[in-house]
């Protein structure tokens, strides 16, 4: 950003070998520490201003209350890392973590799996219904997350729901979308309708990045389109899979509000079904905003953790290939 | 120069935001000459008419109505405003199993160093009693919901089934209704605290046990007793043989089950009539109201389902004035009781409005003309004391998320009230209470 301030010098880094008399090391850093520093400092200021505001600062003061415990009959004391200690033997907090893994371990590869044949698919088509088809798959991720929870518990309903009378056409009772089997199942299918969308536009685009020309050599080498969809586009549209691929790994993780509109329908969601769902009801159903903190970090910790090695994983698979 | 011209910006800026900040608390400064401003958080149907009717016999006071969300939105907001430290309104709306929770984290004012005790014989005893600790006025009640049997006289009628009067006839005419319906169930296990509660309390189960007057860190938690078993196991065993269905209360599901025949009964309180009149199109004039059916033959045992009332915040900034509004709001007002019944449909506990003809002579049309009320009015009359826990949150939470596992298979429902009995003791002592049967 700075470099295109005209009011100083550009960073004489950034210049290739000057024909002109060079200044003296001295002065050139005095400048560079001095006139140049200052107006970039503004520049970023704002920005850097937002980040402390509502980033830095709520984090240190969510940092600093995970450090306390507080309890409804003796008040609020120092405990350190005790709340820490808790919360990674916490069982219903352990519980909810496996159940978001397995969520995402199912759901992650259909509706990446899904995402990329679509946006194949949308690559190799260009016809007017392509375009129409690409704005419907979008369509979803538009509608806020609370309007489509609660839509979709209204088509899982037993009474009005389409789905659950197919049963019934062949003598079968309706479906319960809410009971503790297909629970989440029900809720894979919220979040993939949700989400599928918005990541085929990702790929998508990604696809219109490649080179033409590798099609070209494709074809002239004799590639069929199947091929060509394999062999030659999904590997050069590897990095923003792996980007859609790390995005959903955290949303997952964070799994919440889904869950939580839910629970009006399905009583099987419990108070820490999922991780975030329990940090939530720590502090805002039962007070305890120190353990909710705690809980919050300990989520963060291992979000940062899981996508660390996701990434690692990736680049260590790619620099092989 | 560009250092200037920054600074003078950032002056400006500074300006304008102080004066936004100067407005922003201006408008909520009292005037001197002015009437006292007090904000209110409630979520009342029709609430609109009953604050402009006290706005309208108030000069002194005026009151800004806010409506932050239903029941947990609303707590959920209230536990922030009092963790932070400001934020709260000066008088929230608060159902009685909350009223605990809040006095120990030490939001609510004692209303009674502001002559609140004067309104003491005005309402029902055990809404009186679940308000206050000892003299201390933590709450003023509003509105209850004394528990009944609503039930399809049309189809107990026409099956020639007897109305249970006894939870052994209810479980009786369970088996009978499948019998003549196989699609048709007697009610529904609806995963509501407050309902199962209701149902508890009215067996003669007390579980809980709190006074802050007595002292702040010790609890009474007893969901083992025999008194509160035999209410889940019963349910329970009506689940397991299928006789109950498994709808969870206030669903699209839930509704329209009761209003296709589904269910044939539902063991509601002294609001539904108001809830159930606006939803169910299809069945109205075929439903009737009796007496819940008794653990015991010929007992009058009742309980209750619901409830709510106005607190004062200890961030009032003028809690005298705060007072009068939570005392007022309701009250003895006549035009806010005519909305409050005729429009929201509220079951009252001031004892004048409950015992008004005009209240106990109301024929329902969904009621096929009944006069309902003269069941619900004697119920809040016999309510006893009944108590909860400064947690109530989490024991409702608990119960339901056992309850949950028992209609899934994964728990058997003998073990729902131990299984919560030992999360409950064992979250009450990490809170530092010390836990007596």
């Amino acid at each position: 950003m700075t470099r295109s301030v005209p009011i100083t010098a550009p960073a004489a880094d950034d210049l290739p070998p000057s024909p002109r008399p060079v200044e003296s090391p001295s002065r050139r850093r005095r400048r560079r520490v001095t006139a140049h520093p200052v107006a970039g400092a503004l520049f970023v200021l704002p920005f850097f201003l937002v980040v402390v505001a509502f980033l830095v600062v709520p984090l240190g003061y969510a940092f600093w209350l995970s450090q306390s415990s507080k309890s409804l009959a003796l008040g609020t004391r120092f405990t350190g890392i005790d709340n820490y200690v808790r919360a990674f033997t916490d069982p219903v907090l352990l519980d909810g973590l496996l159940r978001v893994v397995l969520f995402g371990l199912v759901q992650i590869p259909v509706m990446l799996g899904i995402a990329l044949a679509g946006a194949l698919t949308l690559d190799a088509v260009t016809t007017k219904f392509a375009v129409a088809f690409r704005l419907i798959a979008f369509m979803p991720y538009a509608v806020p997350a609370v309007v489509g929870a609660l839509m979709w518990g209204f088509l899982y309903s037993r009474t009005f729901g389409p789905f659950a009378d197919l049963p019934a056409l062949v003598g079968g009772d309706p479906i319960d979308f809410f009971s503790a089997s297909l629970l989440l199942v029900s809720l894979g299918n919220i979040v993939t309708w949700a989400w599928t969308g918005y990541n085929m536009i990702i790929l998508y685009s990604a696809l219109q990045g490649v080179p033409r020309e590798m099609y070209e050599a494709a074809v002239i080498d004799g590639a069929t389109p199947v091929q060509i969809a394999l062999r030659v586009k999904v590997p050069a549209i590897r990095q923003a899979i792996s980007l859609a691929a790390i995005f959903t790994v955290i949303g997952t993780m964070q799994f919440f509000t889904e869950p939580q509109i839910m629970a009006r329908f399905a009583p099987q969601i419990s108070a820490g079904y999922t991780p975030n769902l329990y940090a939530y009801n720590q502090a805002f159903a039962y007070s305890d905003f120190n353990y909710s903190a705690a809980l919050s970090f300990t989520l963060g910790f291992l979000v940062f953790v899981v996508a660390y090695a996701f990434v690692f994983v990736n680049r260590r698979r790619g620099a092989r290939s | 120069m560009l250092g200037t011209k920054w600074m003078a910006k950032l002056r400006a800026g500074l300006v304008v935001a102080g004066l936004l900040a100067v407005a922003a608390c201006g408008g909520a400064a009292d005037n001197p000459d002015g009437p006292v401003r007090v904000s209110v958080w409630a979520w009342y149907p029709e609430f609109k008419g009953v604050v402009d009717a006290f706005n309208a016999s108030h000069k002194d006071i005026q009151v800004d109505w806010t409506n932050v969300g239903t029941g947990p939105d609303q707590y959920a907001k209230l536990k922030t405003a009092f963790t932070a430290g400001k934020g709260a309104p000066d008088v929230a709306m608060v159902e009685f199993q909350q009223i605990p929770t809040f006095v120990i984290l030490d939001g609510l004012v004692d209303m009674g160093q502001y002559g609140a005790n004067d309104d003491k014989n005005l309402y029902a005893e055990w809404a009186w009693s679940q308000a206050t600790d000892g003299d201390k006025v933590y709450a003023i009640p509003v509105d209850g919901g004394p528990m009944a049997l609503m039930y399809r006289k049309d189809l107990f009628d026409q099956h020639g089934i007897p109305v249970p009067t006894t939870w052994l006839e209810y479980a009786d005419a369970a088996a009978k209704i499948k019998a003549v319906d196989p699609n048709a169930y007697i009610a529904s296990f609806g995963s509501d605290g407050g309902w199962l509660n209701g149902l508890m309390w009215q067996a003669g189960c007390r579980p809980y046990g709190y006074s802050q007057a007595r002292a702040k860190d010790e609890v009474k938690i007893n969901l083992t007793a025999p008194e509160c078993e035999k209410v889940v196991n019963l349910y329970g065993d009506l689940v397991n043989k299928g006789l109950m269905a498994q709808d969870k209360f206030f669903t699209a599901d839930a509704t329209a089950a009761l209003d296709s025949g589904k269910y044939w009964t539902w063991a509601a309180a002294g609001w539904t009539p108001g809830y159930v009149a606006g939803s169910l199109k299809n069945t109205a004039g075929k439903w009737a109201v009796a007496p819940m059916p008794q653990w015991t033959a010929g007992a009058d045992e009742q309980g209750d389902w619901g409830g709510s009332t106005f607190t004062v915040t200890k961030q009032a900034k003028n809690q005298q004035a705060a007072t009068t509004v939570a005392r007022e709001l309701f009250g003895r007002s006549k035009t806010a009781w005519d909305i409050g019944l005729n429009k929201a449909f509220l079951y009252p506990l001031v004892k004048d409005v409950a015992a008004d003809p005009a209240f106990t002579g109301k024929a329902y049309d969904f009621f096929n003309g009944q006069k309902v009320n003269e069941i619900f009015v004697p119920v809040s009359e016999k309510l006893g004391e009944f108590q909860y826990t400064p947690f109530q949150d989490f024991v409702f939470k608990d119960l339901n998320d056992r309850t949950a596992e028992a209609m899934s298979g994964s728990r058997q429902w003998s073990t729902v009230l131990e299984e919560t009995q030992k999360n409950v003791v064992a979250y009450a002592e990490k809170q530092g209470f010390k836990v007596s049967r």
